[in-house]
């Protein structure tokens, strides 16, 4: 599966979260990093190009600072510009159907303020109506956003995973499934490289982990199993 | 469970020791994973029990 981030950010050098996000991510040769402003100084945007990159790619990040309920101004262009009649939506607009489309939202406040009652007054899923609607209008399946409420907050480990949740957010099929999850991080634990940590017995214990991983889920399976036998 | 809480301790020091954050990410959150399958476990432990007790279940 191949991941397209479209990426709007007005002054993405100052923003430390942003930074962050990009590093976490530089070096998936499945994940392409699109930064608007960057590729359209100027504002004037590539249709073709940019519709040729949507048709390459399997799942559709729109990653933004949420200023003002909605998206950087040159995010709005772009799908004004690149999605048009024909191609994403009306007589024959069925290029993207079939696609997945999914938010990364940096947020500046608290998760709290957004739920009914607190200060901002409504929720995510509410403020993103008008993604969701692209979404059902374009035909492409609107994945769970993905907000990041406060970055700079965050203590150390949350941000590792942060760092974790969200590579896993641009490749796996299902982001929530603990499942879906498992397989990922052993896919990742095997192709672990040791020359970064100095310690001998590191293989071993990335091999003990691997194995209480794959025993754990064995365990998982069975009881849910018997519960299900049970539930008859 | 002991070999749970070795497991848990050796992977804190390699996170320590690591030299690559993204590693050090991978292997904090290797431990997060295995401390949540161990709850979910628990947690199906305690629905199968409940199960098997519940008078519904006794008349078969």
């Amino acid at each position: 599966m191949k991941t397209l981030v479209i990426l709007s950010h007005p002054s993405i050098g100052e923003s430390g979260s942003q930074q962050f996000l990009i590093q976490s991510v530089n070096d998936h040769n499945h994940v392409t990093l699109h930064h608007l402003e960057r590729e359209y100084p100027d504002g004037i945007i590539d249709v073709k190009k940019e519709q040729n990159l949507l048709l390459q790619h399997d799942r559709i990040i729109f990653q933004f600072p949420f200023y003002w309920y909605s998206s950087p101004p040159l995010l709005k262009h772009w799908q004004d510009e690149v999605l048009t009649e024909h191609f994403a939506y009306g007589y024959r607009g069925d290029k993207l159907h079939g696609k997945e489309f999914g938010l990364v939202l940096i947020i500046g406040v608290g998760e709290k303020e957004y739920e009914s009652g607190g200060q901002e007054g409504f929720s995510i899923s509410e403020l993103t109506k008008p993604f969701q609607a692209v979404a059902k209008k374009t035909g492409m399946t609107y994945l769970k956003p993905f907000s990041i409420f406060q970055f700079a907050y965050k203590t150390e480990e949350e941000k590792m995973e942060l760092l974790i949740a969200y590579q896993q957010y641009l490749s796996l099929k299902e982001a929530d499934s603990l499942k879906a999850k498992e397989e990922w991080m052993l896919k990742q634990l095997e192709e672990l490289s040791y020359d970064k940590i100095p310690v001998d017995e590191a293989p071993f214990i990335i091999d003990e982990a691997i194995s209480m991983l794959e025993d754990n889920r064995l365990e998982l399976d069975e009881l849910r199993l018997h519960i299900d036998h049970y539930a008859d | 469970m002991e070999s749970v809480e070795w497991l848990v301790e050796q992977l804190d020091k390699l996170v320590k020791e690591s030299r690559d954050y993204k590693q050090k990410a991978l292997l904090l959150s290797t431990k997060k994973l295995i401390q949540e399958q161990e709850k979910r476990k628990e947690q199906l432990s305690g629905e199968l029990d409940g199960r098997l007790w519940s008078p519904g279940s006794w008349r078969e």
